[in-house]
C-alpha cells in the first residue's frame, strides 16, 4: 500500500516520542487522597450544550468510585438533564437555586452554537444565556468532552451553527478562563479523566494543567504512541495493511496515536476490558484538539481517497492544523 | 377554558426537548385534558453537512457521535450503507461480532431507560427514608438522605429531588424499596452490558472497532468467555429482576394501559442481520415490517419521505433521504426535528413497532407466541400495548430475546476466523443502512462522489416519533399519545412526561 510516511520518518518519529516516555503513577492512587478529603457537598451542575450526552453515559462507567457511590458519597449531583428527577419549572428553578448558592462546580458536556444561539435551547432559554449566567459564580468549570473542550464535532469544517468550546466560548465573551477552567477531552471523555479532575477540585485544589490545552497533565501528559504496547510492532516494521488483520502497527491504517495524548492504554476502557489498540483499531485521535475537524483529514489511510493525506512535522508534535 | 400545559425542558431523556400543550378543564374532575400538543426539538448540530466531502470510511465514526446513548445503531447503519456502496458484504464472525456489539448496547440502553430515565416518574423515591429492615444498600440509602435532612442541605437527596410532588407515585413502601434497590442494581448491570459491547467494540459510548465487512479485533475464546460470563449476569437480571418490576409498575398503574394511545401505524426495518448481506430484504432476527391498522405491509423504503412544513428548515419538504438536504432557518417552524413520513402516514418506532412488526410478519410466530403469553398473563389484547405501558412491556420482551439470541451468536463464532476483509472505496457509489436501534428503525443514505461523500442523510429513530405535524398538519407520534391525556395538577404535569417517556426519545439523535 502506498503510504506518504517513509522509514526515515519512522525513524525520526519513534526517537522524539521516546524521549518523552514515562509511565504514570496509577491514577487511582493520585485520586484516592483527593476522594477522601472530598465535602459532603461539593455541587456539582452538569449542563449539556450541542452534545450527544456520551460524556454522561461514560461518567456512569466509573468503577472507582462506582456512580452510585459517586451519587451519594462524593459529591451533590445538584442538575443532570438526563439521570435528574427535575423536569421542567422544577429544573429551570433547581438551576436558578444552584446559580445563587454561588457555591458549585459547572461541568459542560457539548459545545455552544456562537454563530445560532436558537441551535440550542433549555428551558426556553438559549444555552449560551443559561451558560453567561452560570459561569461567573462557577467555583471551577470543566469542559467534559472534545465538543466541550475543543469544539469537536460540531465546530468541524462546514459546520452550520458556528460551534465552540467552552474556552472559545467563554474568550467571545470576554470570559476569564484563567485558574478556572480544565479540559477533559476525548470522545467521550473517560470517566477516570472526570471523576479524577472532580476530585481535585472538591478537596479544594486545582490539578496541574497544560497551559494551551488545559487538560489535566496526569490524564493527557503523554502521546499514545509512546505508550502504545504494539511499540514493539512498529519499530520492527510490522504493519497490518487492512481491517481484520489483527496483529501488527496500525500506523497504515491511519492509526492517530502519535498525534494523542491520553492515558489510554493504561487505564483502557469500560473498566479494563478493553480499549481501541488491543481491539486492533487505529487511535482515531479522539482527544486531540483537532480531532473530525478537517473534512481533507480522514480518520483512517485505506482507499483511494486517503491517500493525499500526510503527516507533517508540525502534525507530529501534536500542533493544530 | 384553555390552560397551557409544558414540560420544558423535558429531562431524564437524551437531549434538548420541551412539550408545549393546549388543554380544556373538566366540568366534574380535578384537572385538565389535553387537548393538542407540540414536541420542539431544540438542539442541532448539522452533522449532515459537515460529513459531505469526507472520506466514507469517516462516517461510521462520526456518525456515531451523533448519540452517546445508542452510537452503535449509527454505527451499523453507516457501515451497512457504505457496504452497499462498496460492494461487500461482511465475514460471518464480523457479522456475529457486530451483531454481538449492538446486542450489548440494547442491553445497556433499555436497562438504562427502564431504571434511570423513567423509573422515577413512577417509584416514590422518598420511601426509603421509611426503611426499616435490613439490606446494607436502602440502609446507606437512607442514612445518606437522613444526614443531608438533618444537616438542612439546600439539595438533599439530589439529583432524586426536587420532583414533581403530586400524589401520585406508588404507594406500597416495599414495592418502592423493591424498585429503589434495583435502581441502583441497574447501574452496575448497566455498565457490565458496556463492558460486554467494548469486548468486541474496543470501547463503549462511541466504538472504534466497528467497521465495514465486520469488527476489527481478533475472535478468541477468551473474548468469547468475557462477552458470556457479562451475558450470564444480564440474562438473569432481565429475566428475574427487569420483567417482573415491569408487572409491578404495570400492576400499581393499570389505567396506563389506556393511556398515550398514538396511531395504530408501526414501522420497524428488522432487528439484527441473520445473513452476510445488505439491503431492505436482508433476513433479520426480529422481522420487521409495515403495520398500518393491523394490516401488514412489506417494507419499501422508497415511500419514505421528509417533510419541513413546521421544522426550522428552509430546504423542500416531502424530499427522498437519498435527495435530501438541510438548510436551516430559524425563523420557521417550531422544531429543529423533520417529518418523516412513510407512505405519507404518520408512523411510531421502536420496540413496540418492533414487536407489532414481528407479531404480524410472516415467520413471526416466536415472537406472536411470547407476546400472547404475557398479555394472556395480564388479561390484555395486543391492541393494548398502543399505550405507555405497552411500550415499556414490549421494550423489556425483546431485552429478553435479544439476551437470548446474543448467547446464540457467541456459539456460532469460530476463533481465529477473520472478523473482517479487505474492501476499496470506489470512485463513485450510493448505499443505504437500515438498521433497528434500541429507539426504533434508522436510516442512513449515502451516495459517493470522487471517492468522497457526496450526500449524507439520516433519518432517526425520535424524528419519526417526536415529529412536528407535517404538512397536511397532522401531528406527529408523540404529539397524537399526548392528545386526551388527563393531567391532575397542571404545573407538575406529570403524566405527560409519562407518555413522552414511554418512547424513550432522543433528540440528539433525532435532529443531529
Amino acid at each position: 500500500m502506498k503510504t506518504a510516511f517513509s522509514r526515515r520518518d519512522f525513524m525520526k518519529l519513534a526517537g522524539m516520542l521516546t524521549a518523552s516516555a514515562a509511565l504514570p503513577k496509577h491514577l487511582t492512587e493520585v485520586f484516592a487522597a483527593g476522594l477522601e478529603r472530598l465535602a459532603e457537598s461539593t455541587r456539582v451542575v452538569w449542563l449539556q450544550g450541542q452534545s450527544c450526552s456520551g460524556e454522561s453515559i461514560s461518567l456512569l462507567n466509573s468503577i472507582d468510585p462506582n456512580p452510585a457511590d459517586l451519587l451519594t458519597r462524593y459529591i451533590t449531583l445538584v442538575i443532570h438533564q438526563n439521570i435528574g428527577a427535575a423536569q421542567g419549572q422544577t429544573f429551570m428553578d433547581t438551576l436558578d437555586k444552584a446559580r445563587l448558592t454561588k457555591d458549585y462546580i459547572l461541568v459542560v458536556e457539548g459545545s455552544i452554537p456562537l454563530n445560532m444561539p436558537k441551535a440550542c435551547i433549555i428551558g426556553g432559554r438559549t444555552f449560551e444565556a443559561i451558560l453567561l449566567e452560570m459561569i461567573p459564580d462557577a467555583k471551577a468549570i470543566v469542559a467534559a468532552g472534545t465538543c466541550a473542550a475543543f469544539g469537536g464535532i460540531p465546530a468541524a469544517e462546514g459546520n452550520p451553527t458556528g460551534s465552540a468550546g467552552v474556552k472559545d466560548f467563554m474568550e467571545h465573551h470576554h470570559l476569564s478562563w484563567r485558574g478556572k477552567l480544565i479540559n477533559c477531552p476525548s470522545c467521550p471523555t473517560h470517566p477516570m479523566s472526570i471523576v479524577g479532575t472532580l476530585a481535585y477540585l472538591a478537596a479544594g485544589r486545582f490539578p496541574e494543567i497544560d497551559e494551551t490545552l488545559l487538560t489535566p497533565k496526569m490524564c493527557y501528559h503523554h502521546s499514545t504512541h509512546d505508550q502504545c504496547p504494539r511499540y514493539h510492532d512498529f519499530e520492527r516494521k510490522i504493519f497490518a495493511e487492512h481491517f481484520g488483520q489483527p496483529d501488527g502497527c496500525l500506523f497504515k491504517l491511519g492509526c492517530l496515536g502519535p498525534l494523542t495524548h491520553t492515558e489510554c492504554p493504561h487505564r483502557q476502557w469500560n473498566s479494563g476490558v478493553n480499549w481501541c489498540i488491543r481491539a486492533s483499531a487505529p487511535c482515531i485521535g479522539c482527544s486531540w484538539q483537532d480531532f473530525c475537524r478537517k473534512k481533507d483529514f480522514p480518520l483512517y489511510r485505506i482507499g483511494e481517497a486517503s491517500h493525499a493525506v500526510s503527516y507533517t512535522e508540525h502534525d507530529r508534535s501534536g500542533g493544530t492544523l | 377554558m384553555t390552560t397551557t400545559v409544558s414540560i420544558s425542558p423535558l429531562t431524564r431523556i437524551e437531549g434538548h426537548l420541551a412539550i408545549h400543550t393546549a388543554s380544556e378543564s373538566l366540568p366534574d374532575q380535578k384537572g385538565v385534558r389535553i387537548t393538542e400538543a407540540r414536541c420542539e426539538g431544540e438542539m442541532f448540530r448539522g452533522f449532515e453537512t459537515i460529513l459531505s466531502g469526507r472520506d466514507p470510511l469517516d462516517a461510521q465514526q462520526i456518525t456515531q457521535r451523533i448519540c452517546g446513548v445508542c452510537p452503535i445503531s449509527h454505527g451499523m447503519a453507516s457501515l451497512t450503507a457504505q457496504e452497499m456502496a462498496y460492494g461487500v458484504t461482511p465475514t460471518r464472525n464480523g457479522r456475529l461480532g457486530q451483531n454481538l456489539v449492538f446486542a450489548a448496547n440494547y442491553l445497556q440502553s433499555h436497562i438504562l431507560h427502564f431504571y434511570h430515565l423513567a423509573a422515577l416518574d413512577f417509584v416514590d423515591i422518598t420511601a426509603v427514608l421509611k426503611y426499616n429492615g435490613n439490606d446494607p444498600l436502602l440502609k446507606s440509602l437512607r442514612a445518606w438522605v437522613e444526614t443531608a435532612v438533618a444537616q438542612n442541605q439546600i439539595f438533599a437527596g439530589a439529583p432524586f429531588l426536587p420532583r414533581y410532588e403530586v400524589n401520585q407515585y406508588i404507594a406500597s413502601d416495599d414495592a418502592n424499596w423493591q424498585l429503589i434497590g434495583h435502581y441502583v442494581e441497574a447501574l452496575n448491570l448497566r455498565t457490565i452490558a458496556h463492558e460486554m459491547a467494548a469486548v468486541f467494540g474496543a470501547k463503549l459510548p462511541h466504538s472504534t472497532a466497528l467497521v465495514p465487512t465486520g469488527i476489527t479485533g481478533r475472535i478468541t475464546m477468551e473474548r468469547i468467555l468475557a462477552y458470556k460470563s457479562r451475558l450470564t449476569k444480564l440474562t438473569d437480571f432481565v429475566n428475574n429482576v427487569y420483567l417482573p418490576d415491569l408487572l409491578t409498575a404495570a400492576k400499581a398503574f393499570p389505567n396506563y394501559w389506556a393511556i398515550g394511545v398514538s396511531y395504530p401505524n408501526y414501522l420497524s426495518f428488522g432487528a439484527f442481520r441473520m445473513e452476510e448481506a445488505t439491503g431492505e430484504r436482508v433476513r433479520t432476527f426480529i422481522p420487521g415490517g409495515v403495520v398500518i391498522n393491523g394490516r401488514y405491509q412489506t417494507l419499501d423504503t422508497g415511500k419514505i419521505g421528509e417533510y419541513v412544513g413546521h421544522s426550522h428548515y428552509s430546504s423542500r419538504s416531502g424530499l427522498h433521504p437519498f435527495e435530501g438536504q438541510t438548510t436551516p432557518d430559524t425563523g420557521k417552524g417550531y422544531s429543529w426535528l423533520k417529518t418523516p413520513r412513510y407512505d405519507n402516514q404518520v408512523m411510531e418506532v421502536g420496540p413496540l413497532a418492533r414487536v407489532m412488526a414481528a407479531y404480524y410478519a410472516p415467520g413471526g410466530e416466536f415472537f406472536k407466541n411470547e407476546v400472547d403469553a404475557v398479555l394472556a398473563s395480564v388479561n390484555l389484547t395486543p391492541d393494548k400495548l398502543n399505550s405507555v405501558l405497552g411500550r415499556h412491556l414490549a421494550r423489556g420482551l425483546e431485552a429478553k430475546w435479544i439476551a437470548q439470541q446474543a448467547g446464540r451468536w457467541l456459539d456460532e463464532l469460530v476463533p481465529g476466523e477473520p472478523a473482517a476483509k479487505k474492501f476499496a472505496i470506489p470512485k463513485t457509489g450510493r448505499g443505504f443502512g437500515l438498521v433497528e436501534a434500541p429507539r426504533g428503525a434508522l436510516g442512513h443514505w449515502l451516495t459517493i462522489e470522487e471517492h468522497k461523500i457526496g450526500r449524507y442523510q439520516c433519518i432517526v429513530p425520535t424524528t419519526w416519533n417526536c415529529s412536528p405535524r407535517d404538512d397536511a398538519g397532522r401531528p406527529g407520534a408523540v404529539e397524537k399519545a399526548l392528545e386526551g391525556t388527563h393531567i391532575a395538577d397542571p404545573a407538575q404535569p406529570i403524566e405527560a412526561g409519562r407518555v413522552v417517556r414511554s418512547f424513550d426519545p432522543c433528540i440528539a439523535c433525532a435532529v443531529h
